[in-house]
């Protein structure tokens, strides 16, 4: 009932009210009377139902819109004829009365908003009156902001975690600095140490032999302690390059064992191996699969006290070479297990000192084996109990129709092996050595010297051409990074000579430039060989020996 | 005044009568099932309404608000915390809101929502008493519990009746409260009748 001011007249009144709701009103209106029938359908509903007035006054609701009662709605007419209120609500229903809405293609029909009130006189409920608003553009305006809200609230999680997991790999890099320094630091500490004590030169012979003795173990195993940063950091920046050929499984671990012998004869550590016979050649990179094994036993080794055992297993399962290094070392605890690849992240860190090393052995060994297509895991009983690493590499069809490469591969090292004992492999070899440094270039004197080459030395480049032009050597040795003008200029000006001045002359760098990207840049500008300070004698002899051979 | 425990066992049957429609009115809608836990009634003064419910509707309340007329008079209410009346909503239309606040479409549905459950109710005990009850257009408000309860108390409100419950879906339940300030004369009428429901029913 509206509220009026005494003596308004009704009749005006009601023309007022009727004239607002057919015309003015917007929203649709409509009324029924106690049975349903419409008996009012204003102007807003003609014009977006689609039915005019004179079509549907008279008739029933539920016979114009049947979807009424298959929908249930036709209940809250008859809840309205008891005295309720009903509210239809958008997200519940969508809509009372299907209309199109041609400005929103979100949507087939318009989205409304019902009330459905009943119609009294006197305490008598005599019809329903139902309002139906237009919310479409309402609701698309929700949707969005919904929508973006979610995006933004997803947004910051993932930033959130960003910066959970930036923090954390810093915190687990500074720790790892800090190891990295002390691990450099403990070899050093020998090495000058012993150093002073030979300056004096009032050792005696023993103690000199011992002193020698520990800065060459000292000094390698800081350049083991460097190789693995580099691999570290080449895989962190995706630039670890492989080279793929066919490998022979067994003597890449064969000398990996070489490579371990000293140290687990030291721990007086038994070292065993097994291999199923006849085992296929895999497509793999032969030296990084040496460095898995490697660094396998030496872990393995590192890990397990005096006295122990180490097992090497080489056998097929399926189509794929399974290794497996076994010790009867410390174990793994269980908490411990899933994180032994991961890089940085030593359990205890308390273990790692006191057995020495980065820890990073391991998760070069999975970043290599992934590398390989293949897989590598870990298992332990727990603490004392020992550890087993399992690497599995796939078999590649092609390298297995290769045959069984065993014999001949043996031949070639055996070979190579020869050739660094042989004091006569550069035998009446004229070389060139270049380097900036006095006691690498005497050290490389030394060393080719004693496989019976003639050797030339010089400390610069353009020292050096004159060199070259006067004595044209059989071979040049030279540093990259020299005074004024480096080893690649070097090389230029020998390789801008016409052949019969020595233009084809072989050459080898020699260089602590480690990169991958270096070692490019090397054989693209003209050497023959790329060796990597600070080199082993034999290695070099081997090197040296191969590119004069090749000319 | 207080309710002696005959009347509350009827007071709570006659609810729970009204609950079990409520909960398969909101049933049929959804497609879920939905239920509405068994009452817990308690007759309040209204001065000491904002007491006995702040420790359960702490901060901002989502209450629905139904004026009711004819012989037996007085306001009805649902009441609902907000982080609860976000809940049910997202339960009942099967969507998970983000926005982190009550939108247009949502307060439509909580409308919706409490005017089948209080009309469930007054019609329960309209029907009681013989009284033809009519009721407002629902309204949904935000606001204090202090600020709601204040405008609840008027010299004729002296009395509210306070039933608790939860509406249970989707194995989840969200805790709410109906109120019902009444006049003592309204109060009397509602507790004759009570009594004589109880009587009949022995």
């Amino acid at each position: 009932m509206m509220t009026r001011m005494e003596g308004t007249n009704e009749s005006l009144l009601s023309a007022a009210v009727q004239d607002w709701m057919q015309h003015l009103a917007p929203q649709g209106i409509f009324l029924t009377d106690k049975s349903f029938n419409v008996v009012a359908w204003n102007g807003w509903l003609e014009e977006r139902s689609g039915r005019r007035a004179k079509d549907v006054l008279g008739r029933n609701l539920f016979e114009l819109y049947p979807d009424l009662i298959e929908r249930g709605l036709d209940n809250n007419y008859r809840e309205a004829m008891e005295g309720q209120v009903r509210i239809l609500s958008q997200r519940l229903h969508g809509y009372l009365l299907p209309m199109p809405s041609p400005e929103f293609k979100e949507y087939a029909e318009m989205q409304q908003s019902v009330r459905i009130s009943p119609l009294s006189r006197g305490g008598q409920v005599n019809g329903t009156l139902t309002i139906i608003d237009d919310v479409t553009e309402r609701v698309l305006r929700e949707t969005q902001l919904q929508l973006q809200l979610e995006v933004r609230s997803k947004l910051l999680a993932s930033e959130k975690a960003a910066r959970r997991e930036a923090e954390e790999a810093n915190r687990l890099k500074d720790e790892f600095l800090a190891t990295v320094s002390h691990e450099l630091r403990t070899p050093l500490t020998a090495i000058i140490g012993w150093t002073t004590l030979l300056r004096t030169g009032e050792l005696d012979q023993e103690k000199t032999n011992r002193a020698i003795e520990t800065i060459y173990r000292n000094a390698h195993s800081q350049v083991q302690l460097i190789s693995d940063l580099l691999d570290v950091s080449r895989v962190i920046s995706n630039k670890l390059s492989l080279t793929f050929s066919t490998v022979d499984v067994a003597l890449a671990i064969e000398a990996a064992l070489d490579g371990v012998r000293l140290e687990a004869e030291s721990k007086k550590i038994q070292l065993k191996s097994r291999y199923d016979p006849g085992f296929p050649l895999i497509t793999g990179d032969a030296e990084r699969l040496q460095q898995i094994i490697w660094n396998l036993l030496s872990n393995a080794i590192k890990f397990t006290p005096k006295g122990g055992t180490v097992d090497v297993d080489l056998k097929r399962v399926d189509s794929f070479a399974e290794i497996t290094v076994a010790d009867s070392g410390i174990g793994i605890e269980p908490e411990f297990l899933p994180f032994v690849f991961d890089r940085f992240r030593q359990a205890n860190s308390a273990t790692t000192r006191h057995h020495r090393g980065l820890g990073l052995g391991l998760s070069i060994v999975r970043e290599l084996t992934e590398l390989h297509d293949g897989t590598v895991s870990a298992s332990s009983e727990g603490k004392g109990k020992g550890a087993t690493f399992i690497v599995r590499l796939p078999i590649s069809g092609v390298a297995e129709s290769l045959g069984s490469g065993t014999a001949a591969k043996a031949g070639a090292v055996l070979e190579n092996l020869a050739r660094v004992v042989s004091p006569h492999v550069l035998r009446g070899v004229k070389v060139l050595i270049v380097d900036d440094e006095e006691d690498t270039r005497e050290f490389v004197r030394t060393v080719l010297e004693k496989s019976g080459a003639n050797a030339l030395t010089s400390y610069s480049a353009s020292d050096a051409f004159g060199i070259f032009e006067k004595h044209r050597p059989d071979l040049v040795v030279t540093d990259i990074g020299l005074p004024d003008e480096d080893g690649y200029s070097l090389i230029q000006r020998i390789r801008a000579l016409p052949r019969h001045k020595g233009g084809e002359t072989p050459a080898a760098a020699l260089t602590a430039y480690a990169r991958d990207e270096d070692r490019t840049r090397i054989l693209r500008s003209g050497f023959q060989a790329y060796i990597l300070k600070p080199v082993d004698p034999g290695d070099l002899v081997v090197t040296i020996a191969g590119i004069v051979k090749k000319v | 005044m207080v309710l002696t425990e005959q009347q509350n066992d009827s007071i709570s049957e006659l609810i729970n009568i009204a609950f079990a429609r409520t909960g398969g009115a909101l049933s049929d809608l959804t497609g879920q099932r939905v239920l509405l836990s068994p009452p817990n009634v308690s007759m309040h003064k209204t001065t000491e309404l904002a007491a006995a419910l702040a420790q359960f509707i702490p901060g901002e309340v989502a209450s629905i608000h139904q004026v009711f007329a004819g012989p037996v008079a007085g306001d009805a209410l649902l009441l609902l915390n907000y982080a609860g009346a976000m809940e049910l909503t997202n339960l009942l239309v099967e969507e998970q809101t983000h926005t982190g606040y009550l939108d247009e479409s949502s307060r439509e549905v909580l409308t919706e929502v409490g005017n089948i459950l209080l009309n469930a109710c007054l019609g329960m005990f309209g029907n009681l008493l013989h009284v033809h009850v009519s009721f407002s257009v629902p309204r949904l408000h935000l606001e204090s519990l202090d600020h709601l309860i204040s405008e609840l108390i008027t010299d004729e409100h002296r009395y509210a009746l306070v039933v608790a419950t939860a509406f249970e879906l989707r194995d989840s339940r969200v805790s709410g409260f109906l109120v019902m300030a009444l006049s003592v004369a309204s109060l009397d009428r509602l507790l004759q009748e009570v009594d004589g429901w109880e009587g009949r029913q022995i």
